[in-house]
């Protein structure tokens, strides 16, 4: 209960925004880049705010909150609440005047921004913050509580102060399953304050009255002080602080709902949903049988299925091959005898190598190839939306995967079964879960990389900067925890639990350490975001 | 909405498209009337493919929009797309598909049930002529064979309109015949916006013509209008070469043609005289009569009449 609640959670926080910018863009026929320039700029408020926070700790300024008492508690949430405002906002604002710029030059008048762009602008700032800061830490924090249930805490902490927070949060955790829904719950009243202060700001540039940007910022830091001083104090109940926060939030709200009531929108899209999806699903059905006839299918069946058969065969015979080189009998008795953990080592390592070079080569030219061909121009003069265009194809290339794996793993699980008699199956299934959701984001970049290139060369070549890219960041020590090559350690760790007869999925789940569950919800949204960002991309582009 | 797009087959109201300096298309307002063969006519690069993927929505106007059938294509909504049919100057499908596969695809993306897919997609083959090749794959068919799968595929879902770009310009003059054929049997039955540089076939089966040049609207007027209008009053007359004559055409009939109030010119090549006229009603008559008079030798009179050709290269510099 529990898992299903933190999971549903977590995948809600990532999913929600999308499927709410989805409904904004049919409601106000507003187009999706708006919401990749709104998650645009809350990274680059992020940029400066994160460091400016830290930096103003480091220069005694500003002191932790509950954790410092060098400062007033109202300083400190005064500070940071001003840090927010300036930062986000001021973000905002230069997204918006870059975008009066450029559209201005391409125009050659000045843009007249509507109120759904404003909403979208907002949409994508709060939902990349509900998605990372969200779906992904949130995640993350679950792993590691997940992974310290029936542990002596007192092992882990120095003083009995920090013993009694960590149980206290520990009971509160295994003790109230619905606390899972709090974040869900806290992300949502941020994202309608982001889209109530987007519209704000949005309304300064149509308004040319600058007065509304320092609204925005003074709201801003209103709502996070208050924030500051009820999660400070400690003493109010998780469910009141949601409360308290969705008071703070309320007078935004009402706001907006005004200023909605002011302003007619346009006509929604003809297109009933339902119409949409049915487009979707022609699409997707279209790819799948491409991928059959053209034979992607069955070069991603026979590599996985032979890896699958071949990594528990490799891993039985290597001593013997090690052995069969001349000269090689001296050093008989430094080859130990293989185990069911080298067929694990050789699967996760099989896979991991070759499931990115596949993933680049059979997805470069997804949507570049048909540009280039002219397919698609033919294709898209027709009703199809350009989203459901992009989405089919990752779809149906994930469906791909999905049947290599489904290969792979009973072959690899019998032959191991036949050739080293023992593997436990839920980690050994666990493993190839993690394997999917490690793959997951090189097959969603590479689709990114084949809409924003123009031709097959060109996707190819953004589409691998795009991966090496990934390869490398998951080598940066800070970051590497989140990012996919934690799932390969993931999946390494449940190989081995695999080979050493675990075999209850309890005690493997718990195996998801805080790392590689964010890892996992990283994966997620890095693929989700590469989707919008590939259908905004698509959406601007010309067709040949 | 304009109120007079709902009247229009195809409407046009200031499109706009700018590739950096470059106007493709500037100002364009056009409408294009229910049930005519409306011809396109440019030279290379005056803007008329920009214009039909604006019109289909696959390039962003810069500024202005466009319906078809009363309903925006420049905006966010697809479902404008059910209106028309299009057929991009080389049309590419895939080539794995075969052409009942294409259309099934088609069909599927416009909305037909099972049933009404499986007989538009019989009847476009019928009149595409391509049933025999219903099941053999695209990939393999000829540049003739491509264009009128691009017609079959733009059709299947019986639209209103159907745009037409360049549909002859990759074609040999047995394909080009073909298509201008099946393009002269669909009229009545849907409009036809037809693009092209190639005069003779915009000649052959329009019946109102638009020019554009450097992304402007030239001139839109109904074809024989058009060459009623730019019509110019001469005749040209030839003489029967008779090598022991010095002087081809007889100068008392140059002279008495020069005393007419009906002529306005006089030119003389060889054989051949062009006479312009001021008043035609008066010149007919009173030219058969003063030849006859004169008793020339003359092996054509002919009333000369303006090709598009002369008209286009008119207009469009």
């Amino acid at each position: 209960m529990l898992t299903l609640n933190y999971t549903l959670s977590i995948f809600l926080m990532i999913v929600l925004p999308v499927l709410l910018a989805g409904l904004l863009r049919r409601r106000f026929q507003v187009a999706w880049w708006l919401f990749c320039i709104g998650m645009l700029t809350f990274i680059v408020s992020q940029v400066v705010h994160l460091p400016l926070n830290d930096w103003l700790m480091k220069a005694g300024i500003l002191g932790q909150p509950g954790l410092d008492e060098s400062h007033p508690l109202w300083w400190n949430a005064l500070l940071l609440g001003l840090s927010a405002g300036l930062c986000e906002e001021l973000a905002r604002a230069l997204g918006l005047w870059i975008l009066t710029l450029v559209l201005c030059r391409r125009q050659g008048t000045n843009p007249q921004w509507t109120l759904g762009q404003g909403l979208m602008l907002g949409l994508g700032h709060g939902g990349i913050e509900a998605m990372f800061f969200g779906g992904v830490m949130v995640a993350a924090t679950i792993g590691s509580l997940l992974s310290l249930q029936g542990v002596d805490l007192s092992s882990l902490v120095s003083s009995p102060e920090q013993l009694t927070a960590l149980q206290r949060q520990m009971d509160q955790f295994i003790n109230a399953p619905w606390q899972a829904y709090l974040p869900l719950i806290e992300r949502l009243i941020a994202i309608g304050l982001h889209v109530t202060l987007s519209v704000m700001v949005l309304r300064a540039f149509q308004k040319r009255n600058f007065l509304y940007l320092v609204l925005a910022i003074a709201y801003h830091a209103l709502v996070d002080f208050i924030a500051v001083i009820i999660t400070a104090s400690g003493s109010v109940n998780a469910w009141a602080v949601e409360g308290l926060l969705f008071l703070a939030a309320l007078p935004g709200y009402l706001w907006l709902a005004q200023v909605m009531r002011q302003e007619a929108p346009p006509a929604p899209l003809r297109t009933p949903l339902r119409r949409e999806l049915a487009l979707f699903w022609a699409a997707l059905r279209k790819e799948l049988i491409q991928q059959w006839r053209t034979r992607r299918m069955l070069i991603v069946a026979v590599v996985f299925g032979l890896f699958g058969l071949m990594s528990p065969l490799v891993a039985y015979f290597m001593p013997q091959m090690m052995l069969a080189i001349p000269g090689a009998e001296a050093f008989a008795d430094l080859v130990p005898p293989p185990t069911p953990a080298d067929a694990m080592v050789q699967y996760v390592k099989n896979l991991t190598q070759f499931g990115f070079i596949l993933a680049l080569l059979l997805g470069m030219g997804a949507v570049a190839g048909e540009k280039e061909r002219g397919t698609a121009s033919l294709v898209l003069s027709k009703p199809m939306p350009r989203w459901s265009f992009i989405a089919s194809k990752l779809v149906s290339q994930l469906a791909v995967y999905l049947l290599g794996f489904a290969l792979a793993l009973p072959g690899c699980y019998l032959y191991t079964v036949i050739l080293f008699g023992e593997l436990s199956f839920p980690p050994f299934a666990l493993l190839n879960l993690a394997l999917i959701f490690w793959l997951l984001p090189y097959v969603a970049i590479t689709l990114l990389g084949s809409v924003l290139g123009s031709t097959t060369n060109a996707a190819a070549g953004i589409g691998l900067v795009g991966v090496v890219g990934l390869l490398i960041a998951s080598s940066i020590p800070q970051i590497s925890g989140l990012l996919p090559g934690a799932l390969v350690g993931w999946a390494g760790q449940l190989g081995s639990q695999a080979a050493g007869g675990i075999d209850a999925l309890g005690q493997a789940a718990a195996l998801a350490t805080g790392p590689a569950l964010g890892a996992l919800a990283f994966s997620f949204m890095f693929a989700l975001v590469c989707l919008v960002t590939g259908i905004a991309a698509f959406e601007q582009q010309e067709l040949p | 909405m304009a109120n007079t797009a709902v009247e229009a087959a195809i409407e046009c109201q200031g499109l706009t498209r700018h590739y950096g300096k470059v106007k493709a298309v500037e100002d364009l307002d056009l409408r294009v009337p229910y049930g005519s063969v409306f011809g396109f006519l440019g030279r290379n690069g005056a803007g008329k493919t920009t214009t039909i993927r604006m019109v289909t929505g696959l390039a962003h106007p810069t500024r202005g929009r466009a319906w078809v059938a009363g309903i925006e294509t420049t905006s966010a909504d697809s479902s404008a797309r059910r209106m028309f049919g299009y057929l991009p100057q080389s049309p590419a499908f895939y080539n794995w598909m075969t052409p009942v596969e294409y259309l099934d695809y088609s069909a599927r993306l416009f909305d037909l049930s099972p049933s009404q897919a499986r007989q538009r997609i019989s009847e476009v083959l019928e009149v595409v002529g391509l049933k025999d090749a219903s099941r053999r794959r695209i990939g393999g068919f000829s540049g003739g064979m491509l264009q009128r799968m691009g017609i079959a595929q733009a059709l299947v879902h019986s639209p209103p309109v159907l745009l037409l770009d360049e549909p002859t310009s990759a074609l040999d003059p047995a394909g080009r015949y073909e298509v201008l054929d099946l393009i002269a049997r669909l009229r009545g039955q849907v409009t036809v916006f037809l693009s092209s540089h190639i005069l003779a076939d915009i000649e052959r089966v329009c019946d109102t013509v638009a020019i554009i040049r450097e992304g402007r609207l030239a001139l839109v007027a109904g074809r024989d209008e058009l060459l009623e209008s730019y019509a110019v009053d001469a005749v040209e007359l030839e003489f029967e070469h008779i090598p022991a004559n010095p002087a081809p055409i007889p100068p008392l009939f140059l002279e008495a043609l020069q005393g007419q109030p009906w002529v306005s010119g006089i030119a003389a090549n060889g054989h051949i005289l062009r006479v312009s006229v001021n008043n035609t009603a008066q010149a007919r008559p009173a030219l058969l009569a003063l030849a006859a008079q004169h008793e020339l030798h003359l092996t054509r009179l002919e009333w000369v009449r303006p090709t598009l050709e002369e008209i286009f290269l008119k207009v469009s510099g």
